[in-house]
């Protein structure tokens, strides 16, 4: 660490690291800069920058054939609602199991988090069933309610851990001064644990917004497709024309790349924890 | 709310929320410790319901119906054929062989991950910079980066346009239309998106390292190449434990979404993983059962690797 690398190893090494930055980058550059392409323009040099940036038909055709403003509408909303029911379900639970006592809670904690390790694709068939039975497959409340439901245990284990390091002494005093339990859960476990429920939550929107398996799987109708699925499946009907299929692309990339501008301190960290624990 | 708090008996003030047991006899004839249970299973109910419903009943549907032959509304009990089809159709091996082939490339972005880091926590000028950009590509999503890749290296894509530019172009290939390409490209698309996600956990797990124990390494003279292998290396054990069973799990449930956009699984069945087996066994033929009895046998196969992962973790921190 530090001091004596000669200068030419330092540019050596510079020059490694920032090859490694152009692969990462190009793919991104390489998208954003064909959304201003004619199909023409691309099938003669498709690694050519555009004529400028003033043909934005593509742009257009996002709105006006692939409907982005609705799979956007879309996307959000069914992450809002699947949020809104996990972290409902989740905080109470991960409060009991924090600081409560009970018959049982090691058993029932290790069951909700031995609940990890279930993959998606194996409960899928008999759900699938179940929600066709239920009357509600190619309808968001099959793709929002299994969303829920699989970030449960992950919710729960972070959350239960880190309302496990809320000083009981906090909470006896608001019980002394004559809080309720349902109090003491909404004024001072969430407040205290808000950093917790942003991670988890950032976690739980990305692996949603990136999610294909399930929202696939469940709805068909194009129009209540979320904006990875349609990318997946709508934008493959473009067929040859790819400046527009990469425009589409470009659309379903931003909402996620901005995210991490702005929050990636917050994500960053958020990753961190299960690695370095 | 005041009226709640009204309605509950005078505590003991030792009671907290983890306080011992006081046979305190309430209104309701219940105990304090009575009432602390019922409040603890109220509380956990929603979640153990919601789970229960949509995780835990199917899995045992799944393990129910690899012993049936199922069509979604009818099932008829056929024992073990399901999984004696299984093993005696070559799908399921080449199925498998591409979730191994993924998990056989995790040391070999393991290995650039570290060195990466390495070279980053050196000091290097701009490491946030080259942090922040390896990462770019690991927040998009899977599906919307094969997609992108599946045109970048489609026969007049960017990728051979570029090799023929600089007069490579004995190296241009039909990528996605042969086998050994198919997977190049596959492994190539799981490198891109993860290398963001290694240096981002190996600097974390660099800064925990004591820098005072680097420099007296220093002034004893270590070389860098000693350093790097004698104390850096051992230390990042746990973290670098991490990165590959995270990468092994991923490599046996997580390729749908590449391999779906990708190549589809093709040339024919060459690429297809399980996970993309089984997808198309219940939802494109409709073989329920046979399709339960795959994922109960993938299922098994994570359960083994997180069995391994436990042992493993135990005897890295007990050490």
């Amino acid at each position: 660490m530090r001091r004596g690398f000669h200068p030419i190893v330092q540019l050596l090494i510079v020059v490694v690291l920032s090859w490694f930055a152009a692969v990462a980058l190009y793919p991104i550059v390489f998208m954003a800069l064909t959304a201003f392409k004619t199909s023409v323009a691309y099938i003669q040099n498709p690694i050519g920058p555009p004529d400028g940036f003033g043909y934005v038909e593509n742009f257009q055709a996002m709105v006006l054939r692939f409907d982005v403003p609705r799979l956007f509408a879309n996307t959000i909303w069914y992450i809002v609602l699947a949020s809104i029911i996990s972290l409902t379900v989740s905080i109470p639970a991960s409060f009991a199991f924090a600081k409560l006592r009970f018959p049982f809670r090691q058993t029932l904690r290790l069951a909700m988090i031995a609940t990890l390790i279930v993959p998606a694709i194996t409960l899928l068939v008999p759900v699938y069933v179940m929600m066709a039975n239920w009357g509600i497959v190619d309808s968001y409340l099959s793709v929002v309610l299994l969303w829920a439901a699989l970030a449960v245990p992950n919710n729960v284990f972070l959350l239960g851990a880190l309302m496990r390091s809320i000083p009981n002494e906090v909470l006896d005093a608001a019980q002394i001064d004559g809080a309720s339990y349902l109090e003491r859960l909404l004024r001072i476990a969430i407040p205290l644990s808000l950093p917790g429920i942003v991670t988890v939550t950032i976690f739980n929107v990305t692996t949603w917004w990136n999610d294909l398996l399930i929202p696939l799987v469940f709805l068909q109708t194009d129009e209540r497709k979320t904006i990875t699925v349609a990318a997946a499946t709508i934008l493959g009907r473009f067929g040859l024309d790819t400046p527009l299929l990469l425009t589409g692309l470009l659309f379903a990339s931003l909402p996620p790349i901005i995210l991490y501008i702005l929050l990636q301190r917050t994500i960053r960290r958020g990753l961190v924890i299960g690695a370095i624990k | 709310m005041r009226d709640a708090a009204l309605e509950r008996e005078p505590q003991n003030t030792s009671t907290g929320a983890t306080g011992t047991a006081v046979s305190v006899a309430s209104r309701r004839g219940l105990t304090l410790r009575q009432r602390e249970s019922l409040t603890a299973y109220l509380s956990i109910l929603p979640a153990f319901l919601l789970v229960g419903v949509l995780v835990w009943r199917p899995v045992a549907g799944a393990v129910y119906h690899g012993f049936t032959d199922w069509n979604g509304a009818t099932s008829t009990w056929i024992g073990l054929k399901n999984y004696a089809r299984i093993l005696h159709s070559p799908e399921f091996f080449t199925a498998l062989r591409t979730n191994a082939i993924f998990a056989l490339a995790i040391p070999g972005i393991l290995l650039v991950c570290i060195v990466v880091s390495v070279l980053l926590f050196e000091e290097t000028p701009g490491w946030r910079f080259f942090r922040s950009v390896y990462y770019i590509p690991t927040i998009l999503s899977a599906a919307v980066v094969g997609m992108l890749m599946r045109i970048l290296f489609s026969t007049q894509g960017a990728v051979n346009t570029m090799l023929n530019a600089a007069g490579l172009s004995w190296l241009t290939h039909a990528w996605l239309s042969s086998v050994p390409t198919a997977f190049v490209v596959l492994v190539f698309v799981f490198y891109w998106q993860t290398l963001g996600q290694g240096v981002l956990i190996f600097l974390a797990g660099l800064s925990a390292i004591p820098g005072d124990l680097l420099e007296a390494a220093l002034l004893d003279g270590a070389s860098w190449r000693q350093r790097l292998t004698q104390i850096i290396i051992p230390l990042l054990v746990p973290t670098i434990a991490y990165f590959v069973i995270f990468n092994l799990i991923w490599a046996f449930v997580g390729l749908f979404a590449i391999v779906f956009t990708v190549t589809g699984g093709g040339p024919g069945y060459a690429t297809t993983s399980v996970d993309l087996l089984i997808y198309r066994k219940a939802f494109e033929s409709g073989q329920l059962g046979y399709a339960s009895a795959l994922s109960v046998l993938l299922f098994l196969i994570v359960l083994v690797i997180s069995a391994l992962q436990l042992r493993l973790f135990d005897r890295l921190t007990t050490d």
